[in-house]
């Protein structure tokens, strides 16, 4: 029997959800019994050439991570999208966004400005920005075009499941692959993870008194953290609330907050504004005092989107109405 | 499928079509493809305009609506009405407001027209994501418990009774009658005030439907509209009511005399007394806390002197449960205690009382029999009142209580008729005395040459000591000079307070309540008997300072607000737009719990998840704002519906 072909592939993302395949460790065997990979660009010398030579939807399964930042990411993802039954928007960048989605505070101008212009590393010669086509003397180099933003898999392609977490727990990966290539697959659009937010499964949760009860927020270094204890209830960030459990609770247990990696829960689109929401809800503070609470959040858009900003309502920056290109 | 919208633009008149061109409108919107059909009407709500729609919405079908008219404050239930009666949900409707949100406020034609097309593909696309609700209702008890048996209680328990309403009255004192009936005279008409109180006190004490309890406390008011539960904890007067005639042998003999705290402990009672003479019900009380059988001693004086066999020792506190339709909060107010300022010199200085001290002072069944004395007995020759103690002062409270300027004629004009010789000077920033009647007050005063009036600076900026002469007061006047009198006996009026039970009254009742303490109205102007929780009414000081006949109004209009919701028979329509706890998605982080206004959300610790009482719900959304997990939907205003409105706006 001909076995099932699958693809890999990476986008804009830091190559974790590439260790998590790997970390599947010796289930990838039995992965491999049934799956026969065609394209994978980090473990194996298959060309884009390869995969266009596939009839469409030949491709059982294309497993993508990372965002959508460059012309060649758009194309692939779109090739990939082609040839590919189902595609699974695989960890956080490609379900939500991911920390490369925080580059959208900033305009595209302002990052090249910032990176290419201001950055002391920078000698003044070398003073250039990248541009899709650059004249020298030997002919026109060519490099893909920077998007305005980022986007996430969702936003460019139609995606059948995501499969969430910076990066994905091992198990949840596994069951996803099962689950997809199963006689029954789940709905399409699902993230294959629980539908209830972090604190179903947090044995912390028992211990957060019901009410307003936050009077100050700290940091995490600024405090030696009751193991046992809701972060919530001892004025530390806990976006448990707001995200989506499945992920084994790796933070909890090490006595960190969540972060947020696994996106809003059930339906929810906008995870920032829900967990600020939430948090405004349990603090016990008059109008007065809460600014000066509220001001103890070092950088708040960034702690409550930390994954999730291009994926939320807000998006990210745009450029107002009817003003001009800088310069 | 895409949803078949029916889009009407009513171009209404010209206030909101010379800002729109309705035309070009609906040139722009032609093309949106979920909409089946587009109508221009120029004026919707007319008897004409409701036909038209209806006849359409009849022959076409179809799936929504979206009206783009003026505003849905104004004509959104009118709509919805048309939509019912021809065969739609009437929440499969959106209305866009084209008048307050565009044509009033956008001055440029064409700012004004993008903005009109951005407001109606925003609804369209928001409707194609609304759900058919549909309004549940339950059927409602019309019993009524009223909470004070002050003359704002009195006037609802009596109105509801009268409509054939079982009233449960609860007052915390062992009499009814409320602050009212220890006053000796009423302003603007100077009458007596417990003959004034007297038939309605009758009535109150003997009408078939009225259920009296004294000595009365609200524990627990569970439950929602048409359908509470009421606790009522009691302490045993160990008098038996339908023994005691109030003849009053078991007092003479009693041996405790202690300092009696229903004449503001200017008189004296006994351990078993009548909280004052004349006190509704007639029938005395033993202060346990000086009875010496209850700190035992095996006394039975009093036992012995009864002829009735009217006084049981054994009898017990009780719980008394009463299912009700309605709650009306009648607890009226306290005056301020200026003790704590020393300036006033209350407390400190003989004869410088409170104007309810005076009230007593004033009173025949007072602590002096109605002789204007001070506390050795002479008359005294001279008096000040001073007005606005504690009130309108921004470190106190910061309102004018409405009433002091009034009474404060009343005891001028009092003190004159028992003691012509006396001077009265009135020390006051400015006489706040409205109505028709009110204005002899001043005049009449003013017009005796016994009377000064020194005008002073707010807040009340007086000091009074005591001098071997009799009470210095000295002011500050508006001239800025200090003014000194020298007085026998001193009437501070001190500003209208919440009863000091309110906070807690408003914890049970889950009723908010506003700065100054008093009851949050349902809205402090068109809504000014309702609280915010449905089936809980305010009347008379509950809310803030009133005087007599506002408090008995409102007690009047709280029972006929109860009496056109609670109808024998009729079944109330609950709210539909309500929120709903989806358990798939509740994590049980509890955050929504307690930030129910209404009490609506429960918290099931068995099965771990939150839970929303749709017939406690008002629909505010405040749980589902506030649930971080988007577990909580506002029924009509979902995530999805917001959303979807939010990115066609910014599209």
């Amino acid at each position: 029997m001909a076995r099932l072909k699958a693809a890999f592939c990476w986008c804009a993302s830091c190559g974790g959800c590439e260790e998590a395949v790997i970390d599947l460790g010796e289930d990838l065997f039995s992965i491999a019994e049934t799956l026969d990979v065609v394209f994978w660009p980090l473990a194996m010398d298959f060309k884009l050439r390869d995969v266009e030579r596939l009839g469409d939807g030949e491709i059982a399964v294309s497993l993508i991570n990372g965002g959508i930042r460059t012309s060649e990411h758009e194309h692939v993802a779109r090739l990939l999208r082609k040839k590919s039954r189902y595609v699974v928007a695989f960890g956080t960048c490609a379900h939500i966004g991911g920390v490369p989605g925080l580059a959208n505070f900033l305009l595209r101008d302002e990052i090249f400005e910032q990176i290419y212009q201001r950055s002391p590393s920078v000698p003044k010669k070398d003073r250039n920005e990248p541009s899709a086509l650059t004249r020298v003397a030997q002919g026109t180099l060519s490099l893909p075009e920077f998007s305005p933003s980022l986007r996430t898999l969702g936003q460019v392609i139609p995606v059948d499941f995501s499969i969430p977490g910076c990066a994905p727990p091992p198990e949840l990966v596994l069951e996803g692959i099962e689950r997809i290539l199963s006689a029954q697959p789940p709905e399409r659009g699902a993230v294959l993870a629980p539908d209830t937010a972090l604190c179903n499964s947090c044995a912390r949760n028992a211990t957060r008194p019901v009410g307003a009860t936050i009077r100050d927020i700290k940091r995490v270094h600024e405090v030696l953290f009751d193991p046992e204890r809701c972060f919530l209830d001892q004025g530390i960030i806990c976006l448990g609330p707001a995200t989506r459990d499945g992920c084994g609770q790796r933070c909890i247990n090490a006595n960190m907050p969540c972060r947020g990696c696994f996106g809003p829960p059930g339906r929810e689109v906008d995870q920032g504004a829900r967990f600020l929401s939430g948090l405004a809800s349990i603090i016990d503070a008059g109008e007065d005092d809460m600014v000066g609470l509220i001001d103890a959040i070092v950088d708040p858009a960034g702690m409550f989107y930390y994954y999730s900003l291009p994926s939320s309502l807000l998006r990210g920056k745009r450029r107002a109405r009817g003003s001009t290109h800088r310069r | 499928m895409k949803p078949r919208v029916a889009l009407y633009l009513c171009s209404c008149g010209e206030n909101v079509s010379e800002r729109i061109s309705f035309a070009d409108l609906a040139d722009r919107l032609a093309s949106l493809e979920e909409v089946a059909s587009l109508r221009i009407h120029s004026l919707l709500c007319s008897e004409e305009g409701r036909a038209f729609l209806s006849r359409d919405l009849e022959r076409d079908k179809p799936d929504r609506v979206v009206i783009a008219a003026c505003t849905p404050r104004e004509h959104e239930k009118t709509f919805r009405n048309v939509l019912e009666k021809s065969g739609l949900n009437p929440y499969l409707f959106q209305m866009v407001n084209l008048r307050e949100q565009v044509a009033w406020v956008i001055e440029d034609k064409d700012d004004a027209l993008a903005l009109a097309e951005r407001y109606i593909r925003a609804a369209v696309k928001r409707v194609a994501l609304h759900d058919a609700l549909e309004r549940q209702e339950i059927s409602c008890n019309t019993n009524v418990v009223v909470i004070g048996a002050g003359v704002a209680g009195m006037a609802a328990a009596l109105v509801l009774a009268r409509a054939g309403r079982e009233v449960t009255l609860v007052e915390q004192n062992p009499f009814i009658g409320g602050k009212v009936v220890l006053y000796d005279k009423v302003f603007p008409t100077m009458e007596c005030s417990s003959c004034m109180l007297e038939p309605m006190m009758d009535e109150i004490l003997h009408h078939g439907h009225i259920e009296v309890v004294t000595c009365g406390r609200i524990r627990e008011v569970a439950g929602f509209i048409g359908n509470f539960t009421v606790r009522i904890e009691t302490d045993a007067r160990f008098v038996d009511r339908e023994k005691c005639v109030g003849c009053g042998e078991c007092i003479g003999k009693c041996p405790v005399t202690t300092k009696n705290a229903f004449d503001c402990h200017l008189s004296d009672r006994k351990a078993i007394d009548f909280p004052f003479q004349g006190a509704l019900p007639n029938m005395p009380f033993i202060d346990r806390e000086q009875c010496l059988r209850f700190r035992g001693r095996d006394c039975t004086i009093c036992r012995d002197a009864c002829r009735f066999d009217a006084i049981d020792y054994s009898a017990s506190d009780a719980v008394l449960e009463r299912n009700a339709g309605g709650v009306v909060v009648a607890t009226g107010f306290e005056v301020w205690d200026p003790s704590p300022l020393a300036e006033f010199g209350y407390g400190r200085v003989p004869d410088v009382y409170t104007s309810l001290e005076f009230e007593r002072i004033l009173s025949p069944n007072g602590p002096s029999g109605g002789k204007l004395v001070t506390n050795k007995g002479d008359e005294p020759k001279s008096l000040a009142i001073v007005h606005c103690v504690g009130s309108r002062s921004p470190m106190l409270h910061n309102y004018c209580s409405g009433v002091c300027c009034r009474y404060a004629g009343k005891f001028a004009r009092l003190v004159r008729e028992r003691l012509p010789d006396a001077n009265v000077y009135d020390i006051c920033a400015d006489w706040c005395v409205p109505g028709k009647e009110n204005h002899s007050f001043p005049d009449s005063a003013r017009a005796s040459r016994k009377f000064s009036v020194v005008r002073t600076t707010l807040p009340m900026d007086v000091k009074i000591t005591r001098v071997k002469k009799g009470i210095r007061l000295s002011c500050k006047e508006v001239s800025g000079a200090r003014r000194v009198v020298v007085v026998d006996m001193v009437v501070l009026c001190p500003a209208m307070i919440p009863s000091k039970t309110s906070g807690k009254l408003a914890e049970i009742l889950l009723i908010p309540c506003n700065p100054s303490g008093f009851f949050a109205e349902g809205h402090a102007i068109v809504d000014s008997v309702s609280s915010p929780r449905e089936g809980i009414f305010l009347a008379g000081c509950a809310s803030g300072p009133k005087d007599i006949r506002s408090s008995i109004e409102q007690g009047a209009a709280a029972a006929a607000k109860l009496l056109s919701i609670l109808q024998p028979g009729k079944r109330l329509e609950l709210n539909a737009m309500t929120a709903l706890v989806d358990p798939a998605l509740c994590s049980g982080c509890r955050v929504c719990v307690g930030l129910c206004p209404y009490g609506a959300i429960i918290f099931e610790g068995s099965r771990g998840r939150a839970l929303a009482n749709a017939a406690l719900c008002e629909g505010c959304g405040t749980c589902a704002a506030g649930c971080p997990s988007g577990a909580i939907a506002q029924k009509h205003f979902t995530s999805d519906q917001i959303a979807a409105e939010i990115e066609e706006v910014l599209r």
